[in-house]
């Protein structure tokens, strides 16, 4: 879901390989992390079982409220990956000198960050079309009107939310401090995603608003309001700038 | 050609100067020490070694090597045990192991690694379930596995049981064995005199001495010092008047006698004149303990 931090030359490929399979093998293994996954499918589960969530609505434009809360749903997967357990992992390592000690091996900062960004972006692929595919197979939800363009708001919303969370594990010395910083950018997201109330039925400011939060670009995308251009030109502005932020205040002890 | 080469090494933080001017050289195949007391510049002086930090003067070489400037060559021949430093809670040793050897060009064997440290057990075990002789063991592993040429272990056995700690001993003898420079930071006396060929002894800074175990202990001084339990009533006016004797002392039945030369043919003798058994009798000779105290001015 964004660029990869290529391994520097001392740094083997099997090396690399190596240290994104621990990482994945480590994210895996931790049981709360799985809220990533667990916790979409099962809104989505729910929401899709109550009836009259599946009949169309005239507040949201003749749609159902399931059709409304599948992105939403799918956008709550690389948001939990994105803007906790990335910080979190990597504020941790930080805490537990995981990165001191890897400091003295051959493995350069960039690999370690590549292997983690690696592995989340391919974890937040695989549940974002898991969360679709149970919309469409299960419930019958409708494919967005422009696939091409819902595909690249997702992409470039993850790299976005992705560069936030580097910057937030840029500077957190601790877990606690990562968590504290990474989930009201969460939730800001979930909110704009229209996790707590759908966009459609917030004042018209308001969803204005939301359209310059990432995740409220990318839903926004999904079910065609706004222009196209202005919501891909906020979702690379924030990658970019998060992005540049990461890199300019990284610290690694 | 020395392995490690130290030279008017000076690093500060800020105003503050951790190291103000340390020098010295390791041999191939030493097992060199680095003493001194907390906060003395040793660990400083490691991270300057390992390129972690720049020395703000002086010249470092590994092998060769600028730490600073081939930070990528020297990682491939330099492993660094760090004092203070961790793995991922539910990283397994094996996987531990198997991950670092990933990195290295000429890793070891990561079964018989874990066999040498006594893992093997334990091999599917999470590094937060492991003991903390079990996590020292891996961390040793860990700076074995790249098959270094220098390895340096800071603070190798701190918080370990004594137990643990000879075992841990063994390891650093065995790996000294297979041709391995070693540098070994401590504040344990007794480590340094058990393993280390010579000792650079560090304080404020600067390097106060380089000597052998042995000959730190020599310097200072050949000052010796008995203690036993007399038989029958003793008079210390006596033993005072003794020409190796310099000082006198009871605690209780106990008499401490300190002096210099042939201290416990004198005090013997004299005890035999007089039909004196010395019950509980101890001789403690200057020790690296007591060099350090010395030459150190603390503890």
């Amino acid at each position: 879901m964004t660029t990869v931090a290529l391994p520097a030359a001392p740094m083997t490929r099997k090396g690399f390989t190596t240290l994104t399979a621990v990482q994945a093998r480590l994210l895996l293994r931790e049981p709360a992390a799985l809220a990533w996954l667990a916790v979409p499918v099962v809104v989505v589960l729910v929401l899709g079982s109550i009836p009259g969530f599946r009949t169309p609505q005239a507040a949201l434009g003749g749609q159902r409220v399931i059709d409304v809360y599948v992105p939403t749903c799918a956008a709550m997967v690389p948001l939990f990956l994105a803007l906790t357990a990335l910080p979190v992992t990597f504020a941790s390592y930080r805490e537990k000198a995981v990165l001191r000690r890897l400091s003295v091996s051959p493995v350069p900062a960039a690999g370690v960050l590549g292997a983690l960004v690696t592995v989340i972006a391919a974890l937040a692929a695989v549940g974002v079309l898991t969360v679709v595919a149970i919309g469409a197979l299960v419930f019958d939800v409708k494919a967005p009107a422009h696939p091409a363009a819902a595909l690249a708001g997702f992409v470039l919303g993850g790299a976005a939310v992705l560069a936030l969370g580097l910057v937030v594990a840029a500077r957190a010395r601790t877990a606690g401090a990562a968590s504290g910083l990474g989930v009201p950018l969460m939730v800001l997201n979930f909110f704009a995603a229209g996790l707590y109330v759908p966009v459609a039925e917030l004042p018209q400011t308001l969803q204005r608003v939301c359209e310059f939060v990432p995740f409220g670009a990318v839903t926004a995308i999904w079910s065609g309001h706004g222009p196209l251009w202005q919501h891909l030109l906020v979702l690379a502005g924030w990658t970019v700038a998060g992005g540049l932020a990461a890199v300019r205040f990284f610290r690694w002890e | 050609m020395a392995v490690i080469e130290v030279e008017q090494l000076h690093k500060r933080y800020g105003d503050e100067v951790a190291v103000a001017d340390v020098s010295f050289e390791v041999e191939q195949g030493e097992i060199f020490g680095v003493l001194g007391p907390n906060g003395a510049g040793k660990t400083t002086t490691v991270e300057c070694l390992a390129g972690l930090r720049t020395p703000d003067g002086g010249r470092v070489r590994v092998l060769g090597l600028d730490p600073a400037r081939e930070r990528d060559a020297l990682r491939q021949v330099l492993g660094v045990q760090l004092q203070h430093s961790g793995l991922p809670d539910r990283l397994r040793a094996r996987e531990a192991l198997e991950l670092y050897a990933s990195f290295y060009r000429r890793p070891a064997d990561v079964p018989a690694l874990l066999d040498r440290l006594g893992l093997t057990e334990k091999a599917g075990t999470a590094y937060k379930k492991l003991s903390g002789g079990q996590q020292q063991r891996l961390a040793i592993a860990l700076a074995m596995v790249g098959s270094p040429r220098v390895v340096v272990l800071d603070e190798l056995t701190t918080g370990l049981d004594p137990h643990a700690r000879r075992a841990t001993w063994e390891l650093v003898e065995q790996l000294r064995d297979t041709g391995v420079t070693v540098l070994l930071v401590t504040h344990f006396m007794e480590e340094a005199e058990r393993l280390c060929d010579r000792v650079a002894l560090i304080d404020a800074g600067r390097v106060v001495a380089v000597d052998t175990p042995a000959g730190l202990a020599a310097r200072a001084g050949q000052r010796q010092r008995l203690r036993f339990r007399p038989s029958a009533p003793l008079d210390v006016e006596a033993l005072r008047a003794l020409p190796e004797v310099t000082a006198v002392s009871r605690h209780g039945s106990l008499v401490e006698v300190e002096g210099t030369g042939n201290l416990v043919h004198a005090v013997t003798s004299l005890l035999a004149r007089r039909q004196i058994i010395a019950g509980d009798l101890r001789v403690e000779q200057a020790s690296l303990d007591d060099a350090f105290v010395s030459l150190t001015g603390n503890r």
